[in-house]
């Protein structure tokens, strides 16, 4: 049998000699883990930017899902592998700023343990609300909360996803860490009981509750970023609308191992560039709600930046929330 | 005598060695579960804990374990029958060894390269295929080539699925 | 009624164009092939398959992926049929007189049946989605979580039902489902509850592992044990297709199926999945001689393939009128439908009418074509069957393995399936039926979540499920949930006082 093997293994190795050797990084296809299922938020910027990527680099990135524990299942395996720029990871807010927080027995360290490449996108995030809901605005939606905390019930897709993070900084800003918190398996669930009127309100991704709101049938107070998205352009941001401290995006950003060849960096932060300029790519973005990132937070620094920040300004409110 | 009264009469004497192991068998499992939920907090009614459903389903599977192996003292049923440890050891140790083999594995001191599919695949059916009673060694190795070749095919190639193929070999 | 006529027509002009069409075969074409795998269910062939549709428009995508979708479920069924492994919760329930009657020489009826109530089940639903499934949206938010849950205590007082032999045993069979259920990580608290440490576990024990190795493995193992049991499969292969007798038999479960099928799947909490389950509880019940079922009986075929597929149609009612995906695989559309630039919403209706009517007249393409590449297809798939098992159950293995693997891309899952086959084997010796417990683990994870979701919302008091004013809905399925444990236990224990010492 071993002959018959390594008969066929040698032959097809013939196949791929060809084009191999001709030039540097990247001689093979290149794995892109996302920590997440197959056709979630984080999987569908994936695949889009990857797509284009594939084509700057003249190899394929293949997408590997490896779901589980909030995504810091992917991110672990990613971040252990060789640091030879074959294995790299689409990551994003939770996975990369609020797991330290949230994971205690986390086996990565996204600050100082890994090489990150840059950020892919952000998606800003809404207070939304039960249609029925009393506050009309968001500094009656403050006012209220704080004076029923133990009347008011907000939902969240789960423990470490998206919404449960953003959700639990409004209520550490808030200063009311104790809202009684409904747990879904998912954004949909808990977006379902929202739009019935079961619970009172949550935070979550313009992607997710963006159809919701234009069709009336749930409420948004304010988005959580510094401007207004053409998306929904009537709703304020919180700047605007009186509770300026709650600024947090979701963002999605690509990162590897530590000790990735300077060649292989480069080129990766070179390839997600031109995706990120490319019109078609950046329409496929634009259309999900997406906010391109600045020109600065596509190159390593300034995403290490960005997950530093975000890091800071989750701890507090999730390290005090109650878990564990 | 009815033949019902001969057979009370008898006392309690384990009817069904099925039912009496499926028992025991029942209470194991949920006290391995009980004590492994033990730390769990339970929660109150309003706030239900991680610990409440586990606790109470391993209760519920203890007593209906129970009364299984108490049934078996009273009515008859089958009998236990044999193993087949073959089966076992060769089917799912093939399994295993697809697991073990086709992303490579460490575990304390033992290593396992990463092999790929390429590898993984002829050696799952050439173990597991020794299962068999009637197996025909030569036919055997010709399958196990010629089965994980279209599997390669398909699924690597025409549905390109991230299946490590040879990362020892080819680079992919 | 006219409105609806005029929508179908707007659908069927742009569904019966050639290119749409063809798309609509060829997704039903590879959605079944691949989906007839043993251990590549309707998730896994639908995340496969995702890429291929990339380079389409999104009409024609849609078209291509519900046609795969369609596919896949009806190659699961297969799969349930031939070689005894459920692809999905929704399978599971075939295999129990499927396989039965794959082992009488009945392989290609029993597919055929299948085939056949599924095209019917699949017209009705689709043309219920066409007439009614806007008014039909708002019983969908009629459902909070203390409805679902006793929704869910419902279900588990089905399954009852599904015991062959000891009630008991069933029982146990379902509290072990439960229990399993319970492991992973707690959604509220984040603790790992019986996980021992692995990181496989912390997201639950995963369907497909578990089924696989219950189902599949086990199976293999029990079947490597006698190999005269394995042999008749082979020496009888009878008629291929379903002739008037059968069809006969089998035209009241289709009816009662598609009905019951097509109500639970409406309903947004994954409630399809009660569908085959409420059916064959149903056929059971009603039959004139229940000990048939189990056995081979063609109406336990017929009744949960048409409420599976007629459920799985009317999973898109929430999804396209609500935007809110029901289970997993509608999930995966909603996915499948962003990347192409289409975000589900209860606005796709007005504002992307060819879109959404053309996706439901290519429901019905979708169906006849099912109905047009399985009926020839049956004549193969049984011949399979005659392939000398020593080489089968290897290749049954691989795919396992293969699909598996590819579903999380986690080695270590391979390695647990296995254990779960070696459970499995321990469960058959020890007389125990699989069926409940997969039903159980299926619920158990729905039931937990919304038993604390209710208790939270309602602060503690249990009142909330029988509360007859505020939750009518809740208070009636607990009813019916009490009246079905009625029925299913008083015949057995009455029987069982005259049986006592009779052996």
């Amino acid at each position: 049998m071993k002959k018959l093997v390594l008969g066929l293994a040698a032959a097809t190795a013939l196949a791929f000699a060809g084009g191999a050797q001709a030039q540097g990084y990247p001689t093979k296809p290149i794995t892109m883990i996302v920590p997440f299922a197959a056709g979630g938020p984080t999987d569908i910027i994936a695949r889009i930017v990857a797509d284009n990527m594939s084509k700057t680099l003249g190899q394929q990135i293949v997408i590997e899902n490896v779901a589980g524990a909030g995504g810091t299942t992917g991110i672990t395996r990613a971040v252990t592998a060789a640091p030879d720029g074959y294995t790299i990871a689409m990551g994003h807010l939770g996975t990369f700023s609020a797991a330290p927080a949230t994971y205690p027995g986390l086996k990565y360290d996204p600050i100082n343990g890994m090489q990150t490449i840059g950020l892919a996108g952000g998606t800003p995030i809404l207070i939304v609300a039960r249609k029925s809901f009393e506050p009309k605005d968001l500094k009656e939606f403050v006012a209220y909360v704080k004076a029923n905390t133990d009347k008011v019930n907000e939902a969240h897709a789960g423990l470490g996803s998206v919404s449960w993070t953003t959700c639990t900084l409004l209520k550490g800003i808030l200063g009311t860490p104790k809202i009684n918190a409904v747990a879904y398996r998912g954004t949909g669930p808990a977006l379902n009981d929202l739009v019935s009127g079961q619970v009172d309100f949550m935070c979550d991704q313009i992607v997710s509750v963006a159809e919701q709101v234009r069709a009336n049938t749930i409420k948004a107070y304010a988005i959580a970023s510094a401007q207004r998205s053409p998306a929904l352009p009537d709703v304020p941001t919180t700047k605007e609308a009186g509770l300026p401290d709650y600024q947090i995006e979701a963002w999605n950003g690509i990162a590897g191992p530590k000790g990735m060849p300077k060649e292989a960096v480069d080129k990766l932060v070179d390839a997600l560039n031109k995706a990120l300029n490319d019109e078609g790519t950046k329409k496929r973005l634009l259309d999900l709600g997406t906010v391109l990132p600045t020109a600065e937070e596509r190159t390593p620094a300034g995403f290490a930046a960005l997950i530093k920040r975000d890091a800071d300004k989750l701890t507090p409110a999730l390290s005090a929330a109650p878990k564990q | 005598m009815s033949l019902n009264q001969i057979e009370r009469a008898q006392g309690l004497r384990i009817r069904s060695t099925q039912d009496f192991a499926g028992g025991l068998f029942m209470i194991l499992l949920a006290i391995g579960a009980y004590v492994f939920s033990w730390e769990l907090p339970a929660g109150t009614l309003r706030q239900l804990g991680p610990g409440m459903l586990p606790k109470a389903f391993a209760a519920i599977c203890g007593l209906l374990g129970l009364m299984l192996s108490l049934s078996a003292l009273r009515y008859h049923g089958e009998k236990l029958a044999g193993w087949s440890w073959r089966g076992i050891f060769f089917a799912l140790g093939g399994a295993c060894l697809f697991g073990l083999t086709i992303r490579g594995f460490e575990f304390g001191p033992i290593r396992v390269p990463a092999l790929g599919l390429m590898v993984a695949g002829p050696l799952l059916i050439f173990f597991s295929g020794l299962a068999a009673d009637d197996r025909k060694l030569p036919e055997l190795l010709i399958f196990a080539v010629a089965m994980s070749a279209a599997c390669i095919l398909l699924f690597k190639y025409a549905l390109s699925l991230p299946i490590p193929l040879a990362p020892w070999l080819l680079g992919i | 009624m006219m409105e609806t006529i005029s929508h179908l027509s707007l659908g069927f002009g742009v569904a019966l164009t050639l290119k749409n069409i063809a798309l609509c075969f060829a997704g039903c074409l590879v959605g079944t092939l691949i989906g007839v795998l043993p251990g590549v269910g309707p998730i896994a062939t639908i995340s496969i398959l995702l890429p291929i549709t990339f380079g389409l428009d999104p009409t024609g995508a849609l078209i291509m992926l519900a046609g795969i979708y369609y596919g896949a479920q009806y190659g699961g069924s297969t799969t349930a049929i031939l070689v005894n492994i459920p692809g999905e919760a929704t399978s599971v329930v075939t295999t129990l007189d499927g396989h039965q009657m794959a082992k009488q020489g009945r392989a290609g009826i029993a597919l055929g049946i299948a085939a056949i109530g599924s095209f019917f089940a699949g017209c009705v639903a689709t043309l219920i989605i066409a007439a009614l499934g806007a008014p039909l949206t708002k019983m969908a938010l009629l459902f909070g979580p203390a409805e679902y849950f006793s929704l869910m205590v419902m279900g588990l007082c089905f399954a009852v039902v599904l015991a062959r032999g000891s009630i008991l045993k069933a029982f146990c069979m379902i509290m072990l489902g439960l229990l399993f259920s319970t492991v992973g990580t707690d959604l509220e608290t984040g603790q790992e509850r019986l996980t021992f440490g692995v990181a496989s576990l912390s997201d639950g024990i995963d369907f497909s592992v578990l089924a696989m190795g219950v189902f599949g493995f086990a199976e293999v193992l029990r079947n490597l044990e006698n190999p005269e049991a394995r042999d008749v499969v082979k020496a009888k292969i009878g008629r291929l297709l379903p002739g008037w007798e059968d069809i006969k038999q089998a035209a009241a479960p289709v009816l009662r199926g598609t009905f019951v099928g097509g109500i639970l799947g409406i309903l947004p909490g994954n409630g399809a999945v009660l569908g085959p389950f409420a059916s064959y509880t149903m056929e059971k019940k009603i039959a004139r001689d229940p000990s048939r079922f189990g056995k081979g009986a063609i109406e336990g075929v017929a009744g949960p393939e048409s409420a599976n597929n007629a459920g799985a149609q009317t999973a898109f009612i929430p999804l396209l009128t609500l935007g809110i995906p029901p289970n997993a695989v509608m999930a995966l559309m909603v996915g499948a439908m962003t990347i192409h630039g289409i975000i589900p919403g209860p606005q796709v209706m007005t504002r992307n009418p060819e879109l959404f009517w053309g996706m439901v007249a290519s429901m019905w393409i979708g169906n006849l074509m099912l109905l047009v590449i399985n009926l020839p297809l049956v004549g193969m798939w049984v011949k399979l069957l005659q392939v000398p098992y020593r080489l089968m159950f290897p290749a049954i293995l691989i795919f396992c393995c293969i699909g598996i693997y590819s579903v999380n891309n986690q080695p270590l899952d391979v390695a647990f399936t296995a254990l779960f086959g070696l459970f499995g084997y321990l469960l058959i010796k020890l007389g125990f039926e699989p069926a409940p417990m997969l039903l159980g683990f299926v619920l158990g994870k729905l039931m937990e979540e919304k038993l604390r979701q209710a208790l939270i919302i309602s602060r503690g008091s249990f009142y909330t499920f029988i509360d007859y004013q505020e939750r009518p809905i809740s208070l009636a399925l607990l009813i019916v949930a009490v009246l079905v444990l009625a029925i299913a236990l008083l015949p057995a224990i009455s029987k069982k006082r005259e049986e006592v010492f009779t052996e």
